[in-house]
């Protein structure tokens, strides 16, 4: 059963609560914010004429832009000299480059680290257990939170980052780690690792998995319960917003549990930003209540997503949200790396001008990105930046990994080999796991 | 215990309260600070059904108070320790005590009045003197004997420290604590924002009529802002780009 309060907290109670830190959150963004206190004042809004949730739909969505718009300190409501922590999301893109700082104060990330432990005691977690984080931290700050929490938890912690996927075994043999945290690509590659050096999955003490940051797919969650025999969870985070611990699940598997106590969710249509009615989907927009130094007032996730406010059958009140079930955007996510198409055409334009068309080509394994190819074409085969093809296309590929962060294949083809772009810009997924992976012998 | 909901009180066209919202638990001391002219003095009187909000709501155990006759919401159990003592000076210690349990009869002021001494024996010693003649920290003590008397179910004290010596205030503040932990619920309006962050468990810090910050009175008073309102320091460098 649930040993924090805020997870028994009845609705009305919750809301009071709510009511009391949105009202904070907006003053503090009034008086602190300028791009709030402009906005709000071109509306002739008061943060005062705020007193419900209903009247919160007055304030116009925060998006994306809005935060690139703001680098660095933009959004920042306090100053430097309170802030504890920077969170720099996007990879800096050279010129065209507008990432994302969030910061964090004492409070802040304290607040994110306790949300993180809620999660990881929602699904069991004690000090009795070794948990092993394996993230690259360099592309994912919240790899901080993972192992923060683990240790406050009083847990035994096991960073292992990103060492192979067979030094990741043995550590998990050795210290015979209870519990791994990872991306889904990496979990998917150890699994891989595992059988090709005949492992047996009894010979581990794993008890449970927690995925994230990207959505779970269910065949990964498949995949991965069948080939270690034990329960894999999945949690929410946002990118732009902070870390993980946002949403997580509970061992009923039944969507991820919001905290409710630090952020209010809505869900709008896409398109009208108008509210839906409760328990259709939507995209998720978030408005936190106790960020200090970085609050956000609608922000816009982009994550489409159904709200849930019945109770759980683990007996939490919190709200929960169903798995997200697709982007409103094109952003794609290559292990575990968020990667729009629109950035890609622009870092290749920006090379090379006469470039015709692309695609990006994404080769998943039971549903998560895993290894990105880019395919150009060109009818002028003249002047091609670099010089040679070779140079050409290597200096593309290094220029995607300089500002993205991610390695990629590059290559040329005729205009008519392109292959049909599917429902995302310029992108068509290939899966790597089927008809294999009906195939119990097939490696 | 208390819940109030986006509470907004006006004097005419001038705002004072704007949508304040906060609650106070059963067995909690929960603090709201502020500086002068912040609202809080106005936020007590609407409490105390002295004032009309003109929106927003006030629920004191799940009952709405805001359109409740003060003596009404005196029988809830909602007892005002209010700023600057007011006391009856010409009358007695005594006087004044029974004055404060007088709406539930001389019965219960007769059974009342010596737990009251119990906890502060200088008024028994007292209870002959006009409250006029008591030193400022008597007074206070019996200002908040007096809302014993009335039976709080949540005691709620306005600036119980404001002219008093640091001493006093120290003492006044461990009466405060005792209270609350033989069972009484307080909620604590102050100026002096450390006295009062230090015996409650949470806080509001109210600045011209809005809740800017609440949370744990222990992360408050580490808490940058806290700091800096109320030790001085200001805005200057906003942003050190």
């Amino acid at each position: 059963m649930p040993k924090d309060s805020i997870d028994s907290l009845s609705r009305d109670s919750l809301h009071q609560l709510q009511i009391e830190r949105l009202q904070m959150t907006l003053n503090r963004a009034y008086f602190h914010v300028d791009f709030y206190r402009n906005r709000m004042d071109s509306l002739n809004l008061l943060p005062e004429e705020v007193g419900t949730f209903e009247d919160l739909r007055r304030f116009p969505f925060t998006t994306r832009q809005d935060l690139t718009d703001h680098y660095p300190y933009g959004l920042f409501a306090v100053p430097l000299r309170s802030i504890v922590r920077l969170k720099i999301t996007t990879p800096a893109l050279g010129d065209q480059g507008r990432p994302i700082v969030v910061g964090f104060t004492r409070h802040d990330s304290s607040m994110w680290h306790s949300l993180m432990m809620r999660l990881y005691e929602q699904l069991g977690v004690t000090d009795r257990d070794i948990v092993q984080v394996a993230f690259n931290f360099s592309l994912f700050p919240g790899a901080f939170t993972f192992n923060h929490a683990a240790e406050l938890l009083g847990a035994t912690l096991a960073p292992s980052s990103t060492i192979s996927a067979t030094l990741q075994l043995q550590i998990m043999q050795d210290f015979r780690s209870t519990v791994l945290a990872t991306t889904a690509a990496f979990a998917l590659h150890i699994v891989e690792t595992m059988e090709r050096l005949g492992m047996e999955p009894d010979s581990l003490h794993l008890r449970l998995i927690l995925l994230g940051p990207d959505p779970l797919p269910d065949t990964t969650r498949d995949r991965l319960e069948s080939a270690f025999g034990i329960p894999v969870y999945g949690l929410y985070g946002v990118t732009e917003m902070g870390e993980p611990g946002m949403a997580g699940e509970c061992p009923a598997k039944a969507g991820l549990h919001l905290a409710e106590d630090q952020f209010l969710a809505e869900i709008v249509h896409p398109l009208t930003g108008e509210p839906v009615p409760s328990g259709q989907e939507g995209e998720l927009v978030l408005t936190t209540l106790t960020a200090e130094a970085y609050p956000l007032i609608r922000y816009r996730t982009g994550d489409i997503t159904v709200l849930r406010e019945g109770p759980c059958s683990c007996g939490r009140t919190a709200a929960r949200i169903v798995p997200i079930l697709r982007r409103t955007d094109n952003r794609v996510s290559i292990r575990g790396i968020p990667l729009y198409p629109e950035q890609v055409e622009e870092l290749l334009r920006s090379i090379d001008p006469l470039l015709d068309d692309f695609r990006l080509v994404i080769h998943t394994r039971y549903g998560v990105g895993e290894q990105l190819d880019i395919l150009v074409s060109r009818t002028q085969a003249a002047d091609l930046p670099g010089g040679g093809r070779a140079q050409y296309l290597e200096l593309l590929r290094a220029t995607i990994r300089r500002a993205v962060g991610l390695g990629t294949k590059v290559q040329m083809v005729e205009p008519d080999r392109l292959p049909r772009e599917g429902l995302v810009y310029k992108t068509v997924f290939r899966s790597l796991s089927p008809p294999c992976a009906l195939d119990p012998n097939c490696r | 215990m208390l819940r109030v909901k986006g509470l907004s009180v006006r004097y005419g066209t001038m705002q004072v309260l704007r949508r304040v919202s906060f609650h106070v638990g059963a067995d909690e001391i929960v603090a709201v600070i502020g500086a002068n002219g912040a609202g809080k003095s106005t936020l007590l009187r609407t409490l105390s059904g002295l004032h009309r909000p003109s929106e927003g709501e006030i629920r004191f155990m799940n009952t709405p108070i805001h359109r409740t006759a003060p003596e009404r919401i005196v029988r809830l159990g909602l007892i005002q320790v209010p700023e600057a003592r007011q006391l009856f000076p010409n009358m007695t210690v005594l006087e004044n005590l029974e004055l404060g349990g007088f709406i539930y009869g001389g019965k219960h002021v007769e059974i009342s009045l010596p737990q009251i001494y119990e906890i502060f024996p200088v008024l028994s010693d007292r209870r002959r003197q006009k409250a006029g003649t008591l030193s400022g920290g008597e007074q206070q003590m019996l200002s908040i004997g007096r809302a014993l008397m009335a039976k709080p179910r949540l005691l709620v004290l306005d600036e119980p420290s404001m002219g008093l010596a640091p001493l006093i205030v120290e003492e006044i503040y461990q009466t405060i604590q005792n209270l609350h932990r033989m069972g009484t619920t307080v909620l604590l309006v102050e100026q002096n924002a450390m006295g009062a962050l230090a015996i409650s468990d949470r806080a509001y810090v109210l600045e011209t009529g809005r809740v800017v910050l609440s949370g744990k009175a222990s992360d408050l008073m580490e808490h940058d802002d806290v700091q800096r309102a109320y030790l001085g320091r200001d805005y200057q460098h906003k942003w050190e780009r």
